[in-house]
């Protein structure tokens, strides 16, 4: 690269920082106009009833974020977080949970989700689909979820699949399992829009003979769309300013869902999560991020992050990943555990994610093993599959460690949770059990033993790469 | 200046690893000579004998490829033995995997380098794992640097009668040194996955245009194939008939000779009970139906999966056959409680029966112990997921003379890690195979290693 162009897209990046802050105004205004979704989920569905404090005490409380606290308590108030500490009163009528011998730490959030979406999760009729809403799958009552919350599971992202170069909408859940679609629902959740580049779109449109059949073909289709956002945001832009000017004779450009939704990942309102493995992606994907101004949330798998992590920190983006999944495909041979640990160590923010109905089950064992491979810290590992996710999605400041304030997200292991030996004794959302061990039956406290859903295959990346899941 | 130092060591690198794989051929006589080594003595760690307990800083000693002293910290050592310091340690022998795919995929979605299945017919006992056994493949150096050294290796699972299994060691010099049984066992997989509906592009419960389309299909042809299997081996062994006289006498003692049948011949071994058959089915009523023709030809049963038969563990127990149970991480049920599967492990061996584990496919292989150590979280006791990945197995196998536990004269397959081998946590430090001391490295290592290896913690 050329010294001229390196400078020019350092200051298009630059151009980037400021443009999402700029577009936020505008398109504030435009919301009312156009009803356009604004930049979260919906808010707070009305809770039924106010929860009882809660105390769990004398846990070895792992808080993810200033360390450990042995014979330690937390108080949550109002479904929040009200205290961390060693000695904590019970407060008047509070619930308290004996957590000796346990272990404490927040729920677990998984930032790579297919669950509970029915198998709708490729609209894989054409290549750009960022219009789709994941919400219009949503189907709360799948068993992935409950087998999910039993492993200590409470907050997920689902995603769209990656057989498109851009997929749909995701919706964030918080695993209240048993309740409606609307109470699971994370209130006031950013949105965030799934892309993906790769094996996956070349295959899927490549055995019809279309374009994209190549990385060639996957990234100028990538760049187009984006190119039509541009204008399309362009003339909107346009618009509301003769609007605002009075002009009476202003015309509205005629609304198209897809664009819209793009132009919103221009201003900044959409968090883009990128499916991609091989190096040379990340760097494609960043520089056209820097072209078109807007921000990579995180790349997903992100098998070789490790060769380029520097570049990848520098930037800005988290990766969502495995901690030993590999060789499936072409594109996943140069995969090596070490990657999660090496590529933090590098700066990057990492998670580690399930897309899996398997893996999602049992996340912490998949964190134990970045101390195996890497040597990470236990906090350095609790990180990457609660605080570090939760970033990924963009809920960092609600859940993902347990601080006061934030909301009351925990559970309670009978033992070290980086181990292959724990089990949830108890998965507490906004200070409600949701999921007891201890329970006959299926351990669930508001299930109403409705029938569940959901088929014996929780397809994963890897079953949808071989063949034998459902097309992800 | 430091990237290009990188490059070229990483050309170094490279050039060296290519000039390796040119003289492979040359070296190898080399390399078996050099083979024979001093005795090496590993001291100071806690040894999992698996067959008479723990040892606290104990002594484990392997010569010639057999281990020849195992006990306490008094132990001999002998005289220019290479001394191994494993203060902090656990020693374990090497974990054997009941059912692996090593050497038969390398990439499984690239149709290249898979040798899973050989979709044309359904009976295909005369399949043969040893011939398609790819020693050379990357994964096996990633598998067993977790502390994997031995193996099943069995045929995808897309025929009733795949082909028969070999039992490898995970290291060594050629294929022949790494198969340590071939035709070990033959797989009998009866489940809706062998079912040529999906085949014939029908689904539903209509059947399809291929027959065996039903459980009804595969259990006639299966049965079928074990009669004609008798049959020839009846023909083999009486004499010429009547109504064959007017035929032109054999060269053999006037009697017809048979042409020999290489499917129906592959199958006398397991008729006589000689090798065992394993039973591949999840549902109870698949277990109990391949049961119940198994025990009609008098087969020798290995039961495989289980992982959907929670209603009949008690028959199963009854039974008096060992299980490879799993993979544990199938799903429950919907309205199964969540773990209806983790739980099965512990559930069989209150039964009385015993227990291996496997990890099955080629992308999971080095998790094998990891499965073995969540049972004992849903009431498998600890030492018993220790010997389902050791000397259960080589009991099952037929190899426990050799395999499966820090003995004296069993094969010095010995593993050094830095706490419990059965925790995710755990880093595996040194593998012996055969004695050898086996490099831990693999592409994976060299992919760390060439881009800079793992920062220190800030």
């Amino acid at each position: 690269m050329s010294l001229l162009s390196w400078a020019s897209r350092s200051a298009i990046s630059v151009l980037a920082l400021m443009l999402p802050l700029a577009a936020q105004t505008a398109s504030d205004s435009q919301n009312s106009a156009s009803q356009n979704p604004g930049s979260t989920q919906a808010p707070a569905a009305q809770p039924s009833s106010q929860p009882a404090d809660l105390l769990i005490r004398n846990g070895t409380v792992l808080t993810v974020t200033h360390g450990v606290i042995q014979n330690g308590s937390v108080l949550v108030h109002n479904g929040k977080i009200a205290q961390v500490g060693t000695t904590i009163p019970a407060p008047a009528g509070a619930t308290v949970i004996d957590a000796t011998g346990k272990y404490v730490m927040p729920g677990i959030i998984d930032c790579h989700s297919h669950l509970a979406l029915d198998g709708d999760v490729n609209e894989a009729t054409s290549p750009i689909t960022p219009s789709m809403n994941m919400l219009d799958a949503f189907v709360n009552t799948d068993k992935g979820l409950y087998q999910a919350l039993a492993g200590g599971v409470t907050s997920l992202l689902l995603l769209h699949g990656s057989a498109n170069m851009i997929g749909g909408q995701a919706v964030v859940i918080k695993n209240k399992f048993g309740l409606s679609r609307e109470q699971m629902l994370f209130p006031n959740a950013p949105r965030s829009i799934k892309f993906a580049s790769g094996e996956n779109p070349k295959r899927v449109y490549g055995s019809r003979n279309q374009l994209p059949s190549t990385r060639m073909g996957n990234f100028e289709i990538q760049r187009e769309a984006l190119q039509q956002a541009k204008e399309y945001m362009r003339d909107w832009d346009d618009y509301n300013a003769k609007v605002q000017k009075g002009d009476k004779e202003a015309r509205a450009p005629k609304r198209d869902l897809k664009l819209e939704a793009l132009a919103d990942v221009l201003r900044g309102k959409l968090l883009v999560q990128i499916h991609c493995y091989r190096a040379d992606e990340f760097l494609t994907e960043m520089q056209m991020a820097r072209e078109f101004g807007y921000h990579v949330r995180a790349f997903h798998h992100a098998l070789e992050a490790y060769k380029v992590a520097d570049k990848i920190a520098a930037e800005g983006v988290a990766i969502a990943t495995w901690p030993d999944w590999w060789g499936f495909k072409d594109e996943a041979w140069d995969a090596q555990p070490w990657n999660a640990v090496m590529s933090s160590r590098h700066g990057v923010r990492v998670a580690l994610k399930s897309d899996s109905g398997d893996v999602v089950r049992r996340l912490n064992q998949d964190a134990g093993k970045v101390i195996h491979y890497g040597g990470a810290t236990e906090d350095e590992a609790l990180k990457m599959i609660t605080l570090n996710p939760a970033w990924i999605i963009g809920v960092d400041d609600r859940v993902g460690s347990l601080d006061v304030g934030k909301d009351g997200d925990i559970t309670i292991w009978d033992k070290d949770p980086l181990s292959s030996y724990a089990k949830v004794e108890k998965a507490i959302i906004d200070g409600e059990v949701y999921f007891d061990n201890s329970l006959p039956g299926l351990g669930l406290t508001h299930w109403k033993n409705a029938p569940m859903s959901g088929s014996d295959f929780e397809g994963s990346e890897m079953d949808e790469e071989l063949g034998i899941g459902e097309a992800h | 200046m430091k990237r290009l130092l990188l490059w070229i060591a990483g050309f170094l690198f490279i050039s060296s690893f290519l000039f390796a794989q040119a003289s492979k051929q040359k070296t190898r006589m080399a390399t078996s000579q050099v083979e024979a080594t001093g005795p090496i003595a590993i001291r100071g760690g806690k040894l999992l004998t698996i067959t008479h307990g723990v040892i606290e800083n104990g002594v484990v000693v392997m010569e010639n490829g057999k281990i020849t002293a195992v006990g306490a910290a008094s132990t001999a050592i002998p005289r220019g033995a290479t001394v191994i310091d494993a203060t902090g340690m656990t020693v374990y022998p090497g974990l054997i995997d009941s059912e692996t795919n090593l050497g038969l995929v390398e990439v499984e979605a690239d149709q290249n380098s898979n040798d899973l299945n050989e979709p044309s017919d359904e009976i295909m006992p005369h399949m043969h794992v040893a011939d398609a056994f790819h020693s050379e493949t990357q994964r096996i150096p990633v598998v067993r640097v977790n502390g994997i050294t031995n193996a099943i290796v069995a045929p995808g699972t897309q025929n009733s009668l795949p082909g028969q299994d070999i039992f490898i060691q995970l290291d060594g010099k050629d294929r022949d040194q790494m198969i340590v049984v071939p035709d070990i066992a033959l797989p009998l997989n009866f489940s809706a996955a062998q079912r040529r509906r999906a085949m014939s592009g029908q689904g539903g419960g209509g059947g399809g245009a291929r027959f065996p389309s039903t459980r009804m299909g595969l259990a006639a042809q299966l049965r079928q194939t074990l009669i004609d299997a008798q049959d020839y081996e009846a023909k083999l062994q009486s004499p010429a008939r009547p109504s064959d006289s007017n035929k032109p006498a054999g060269g053999r003692g006037g009697s017809d000779r048979q042409k020999r049948d290489l499917k129906l011949e592959a199958l006398l071994p397991y008729l006589h009970g000689q090798k065992p058959v394993v039973i591949g089915a999840e549902d109870g009523y698949d277990v109990e139906n391949a049961m119940r023709l198994a025990r009609e030809f008098n087969l020798k049963v290995v039961l495989n999966h289980v992982t959907h038969s929670q209603d009949i563990l008690d028959e199963i127990a009854s039974w008096k056959v060992p299980v490879i149970v799993g993979p544990i991480y199938d799903f429950p049920r919907a309205d199964e409680r969540y773990d209806a599967v983790y739980s099965l492990p512990g559930e069989l061996y209150k039964r009385g029966v015993k227990i291996a584990f496997a990890s099955y496919r080629v992308e999971h292989n080095r998790n094998l112990p990891y499965a073995a150590g969540y049972s004992v979280a849903f009431g498998l006791p600890y030492e018993e997921a220790l010997k389902a990945v050791t000397i259960n197995p080589a009991e099952i196998w037929g190899v426990a003379d050799k395999l499966g536990s820090l003995d004296v004269g069993k094969t010095a397959n010995v593993v050094i890690a830095n706490g419990d081998p059965l925790d995710v946590k755990t880093d595996v430090k040194q593998v012996f195979i055969e004695g050898r001391n086996i490099p831990m490295e693999n592409r994976q290592t060299r992919l760390r290693d060439q881009y800079g290896g793992v920062p220190t913690a800030r």
